[in-house]
């Protein structure tokens, strides 16, 4: 970065002033404001600023009840769901099984990010339920399905996940001379376990607690089909927020609340990376043998994972292809036909489609600029600051709490219920992932491009379209692919910006919740599975078809091989 | 002393045996530098006198004793690993008595302090590990296994991740051990001139089989077969050549 500023500092100084223009006044608009107009709302009062808002919320039983509802499953899932996460990255790593295995384990895994979390909530009752999968093997519960128990069953399969990959990727970078050090040093294998295995992911194990807390305590899907009772404050702002009599005063100070245990994780996530034990690349492998009750004991815990998690989502695969569930269980495919030929659900599809695609191609397109603006520009330092601040609050920002925030924005406006507030929104709830993907792409790219470019006489637009984007195609594809499917799976960012024609998915599974048609909800989950599955085919096979990408890709690997040689 | 009788392995899977009926001995305090190219076996060598791995046939024998169904545990033997693997947790100090915790028998703390002061690492004891250069966490490394008294001492490429002058004075300071403890050392290395400068024996290795086994000056002088002579000798003639070039080239320029 210092060689481009320094070596030749006029060189795409217009363009990227021009660029960092509209990155910030989009920015500015779509977070900025919004965030303040939440902010502002909340302090307003009847009779202007005033506290009165805040003392109501607060002098009143409700909100102690329901933030103490929030974190107590919140917490409950969070350390569930690493504990579940950690063993099987640990047995993963640990056993060294063939890689058929492991790569199966996360394929059962990867399911769970291409449905919407407001499905698990439906699944769990599918499954648990008085008529459900689980029910009809094992018998009836003892305990009820709606409220905690059905909170924590559902939040628990929907978090592990993320805090796997987490955890996984974490275990890559894990020394395994740690081991043998540890065994020569005379450690038993309980002192082992905590310094080669432990120990070095410690910060992970953190993050993936946080992250699964705050994943939970933020999402409005599982608590919007199965909370019951059992209120929780995402649907307490829900409530003020689209209830019989709307009350945005005090849904903006609800969601002032939710922001905060968000941005405390942030900060404390900051802090939790430093406990790893840093390895610069991945680790070698090892010639330590593997103990076979280790194996045997891994192997058993890892189906027993894959289990739980297929038993809940079994009833997403089944429903839509038989009769009439639970009653008719015979194979058929009427209950699919009939549902596609619904005008909703077709037009709620093509809806979804076309927002994610949209979300696509100007999530890439901003993401993208943010990150060139940040790592390879000519601007002051400042402006790469900036970017980087921006990232930092969306990843801070909760889907529900941005929502609210366009709707005070925007409401009465021509954006207010259009596929365009539903991109807009999207891209900024998820814009931090993309934007740090692309700047890692950038920072590693080589620093003389532009110069070279400039030499040759490219203009810098020209050297962009002909160098810089060309060299992070496969980032991009990996971006798109991350945009797309996650346009398809929220609810917290949409969920009072849809109008009645710009209805996507996962809306509409919740309005059918109102219906009862809980077969149209489990045929709409598998709509958007089977989307994303295939989007994300076609995004990983992209490379491999188009020559250029292909190169990038056969360089990346080099890379990577050599790194971890 | 340390005697490996036809040591072979091959791995389960594999259609060729990694290392192929290997035999040496080594005197006590005596350094053998193990040198070969990539996948010639080097390491795979080392895991089985180490403990990790145990051979498909022959034997290991330490002192008289034959240690090759003897778990790595019991076997006495300690690794410093190319990636010196201290636990960043932990500051050099806690590092280098960490096996006193298991064995506090091992070492006094008079003998602890000595190897301290050997090694030059009494200003370090406090830092952590991220704070401490190459050259220093190698030290630690070292004083790490030297706390257990090991009977055998294993070094994977101890000296690739150096550089220049700490490369020279870690190199005095693996001789001073082996002579002062002694201590025998087996390095593995891919370096011949590292191999040549710090070892009483050398073994070079050869697609899976030993291709020469002898003191430095055996192997300059007669080298076994073409690849040794390819392996050590032309390396080193190429740089003793580029260094006259360079020499001539710059006479050239002072006398023009």
């Amino acid at each position: 970065m210092r060689q481009v500023r320094e070596g030749n500092s006029a060189f795409g100084l217009t363009e990227q002033r021009l660029m960092f223009v509209a990155v910030a006044a989009v920015m500015g608009a779509a977070l900025i404001i919004p965030l303040c107009w939440v902010f502002e709302t909340s302090f307003a009062g009847p009779g202007g600023g005033s506290l009165e808002y805040w003392v109501s919320v607060f002098s009143k039983k409700r909100l102690l009840r329901v933030v103490g509802h929030s974190f107590t499953v919140s917490s409950i899932v969070a350390v569930v769901s690493t504990a579940i996460a950690f063993l099987c990255a640990y047995f993963i790593w640990a056993c060294r099984f063939p890689r058929i295995i492991s790569q199966l384990f996360r394929l059962v895994l990867l399911t769970a990010f291409f449905l919407p979390s407001i499905t698990y909530g439906f699944a769990v009752i599918y499954s648990f339920g008085r008529q459900g999968l689980i029910t009809s093997l094992l018998g009836k519960l003892p305990f009820s399905i709606y409220g905690f128990n059905g909170l924590l069953i559902a939040g628990t399969v929907y978090c592990t996940p993320f805090a796997f990959m987490l955890l996984q990727n974490a275990f890559l970078y894990v020394n395994r001379n740690y081991q043998t050090v540890s065994a020569m040093l005379g450690d038993n294998l309980l002192r082992t376990f905590w310094m080669t295995a432990f120990r070095p992911v410690a910060g992970a194990v953190c993050s993936a607690f946080l992250l699964t807390f705050f994943l939970n305590f933020t999402d409005f899907g599982i608590p919007s089909s199965i909370a019951g009772r059992y209120e929780v404050v995402p649907v307490m702002l829900y409530s003020y927020m689209m209830g019989a009599i709307p009350d945005f005063g005090r849904g903006a100070v609800v969601a002032m609340l939710m922001l905060a245990p968000s941005v405390i994780a942030v900060v404390l996530l900051r802090y939790a990376s430093r406990l790893n034990f840093v390895s610069g690349s991945a680790s070698a492998s090892s010639d330590m043998p593997v103990n076979p009750l280790l194996r045997i004991c891994g192997l058993a815990f890892l189906m027993a994972v894959c289990l739980m998690i297929f038993s809940v989502l079994a009833v997403v695969f089944v429903v839509p292809f038989v009769e009439n569930y639970p009653y008719k269980m015979n194979f058929s495919l009427v209950t699919l036909k009939r549902l596609l030929s619904d005008e909703s659900i077709a037009s709620s599809f093509r809806n979804s489609v076309w927002v994610a695609s949209l979300t696509v191609i100007c999530g890439c397109a901003l993401c993208y600029f943010a990150a060139l603006l940040s790592k390879r520009s000519v601007l002051p330092r400042w402006a790469g600051v900036l970017m980087d601040f921006f990232a930092m609050l969306t990843n801070t920002v909760p889907g529900m709490v941005l929502g609210v925030g366009f709707m005070f924005c925007f409401g009465g406006t021509f954006l207010m219920n259009s596929f365009a507030i539903l991109v807009l929104c999207n891209i900024i709830h998820f814009f931090t992932t993309p934007y740090l993907m692309c700047s890692d792409a950038l920072s590693r790219m080589n620093r003389g491009y532009e110069i070279t470019s400039a030499l040759m006489g490219d203009s810098y637009f020209q050297a962009l379209r002909r160098v810089i984007v060309p060299n992070s195609f496969l980032t991009l594809c990996s971006v798109a692919s991350y945009l797309f499917i996650n346009a398809m799976v929220t609810i917290s960012a949409v969920v009072f910006l849809c109008g009645a024609h710009t209805q996507v998915m996962t809306t509409r599974i919740r309005e059918m919740q109102y219906y009862e048609r809980f077969d149209a909800v489990f045929v709409l989950s598998f709509l958007i599975f089977v989307t994303n599955v295939a989007v994300k085919i076609a995004f990983d096979l992209l490379p491999a078809y188009i020559p250029a990408l292909r190169r990038s890709l056969r360089r990346r690997r080099e890379a990577a091989a050599a790194r971890a040689q | 002393m340390l005697e490996l009788l036809r040591v072979s392995k091959q791995f389960r899977h594999s259609k060729a045996p990694v290392l192929r009926d290997v035999s040496f001995t080594i005197g006590d305090g005596e350094i053998l530098s193990v040198l070969g190219p990539s996948g010639c076996g080097k390491t795979t060598l080392l895991n089985l006198i180490l403990g990790v791995l145990e051979p498909s046939s022959g034997s290991i024998l330490l002192n008289g004793d034959d240690i090759t169904a003897v778990s790595m545990r019991k076997r006495g033997i300690s690794v410093v690993f190319q990636d010196f693997a201290l636990f960043p947790n932990l500051s050099a100090y806690q590092n280098i008595v960490y096996g006193l915790h298991n064995h506090p028998d091992a070492s006094g703390k008079t003998e602890v302090d000595e190897l301290i002061e050997l090694l030059d690492l009494k200003p370090h004891l406090q830092k952590r590990i991220s704070e401490l250069s190459g050259g220093q966490k190698q030290r630690v490394a070292i004083a790490r296994t030297l706390v257990l008294k090991p009977r055998l001492l294993l070094m994977d490429e101890p000296l690739s991740a150096l550089d220049g002058m700490i490369k020279e004075s870690i190199k005095a300071l693996i001789r001073k051990i082996a002579q002062k403890y002694r201590l025998t050392t087996i390095i593995v290395t891919h370096d011949p001139e590292e191999a040549l400068s710090l070892s009483d024996h050398i073994m070079i290795l050869h697609d899976s089989k030993v291709a020469q086994f002898g003191t430095p000056r055996e192997i300059l002088e007669s080298p076994a077969d073409e690849f040794v002579e390819r392996f050590i000798c032309r390396q080193l003639y190429i740089k003793r050549d580029n260094i006259m070039k360079l020499f001539e080239g710059v006479s050239a320029r002072e006398v023009a």
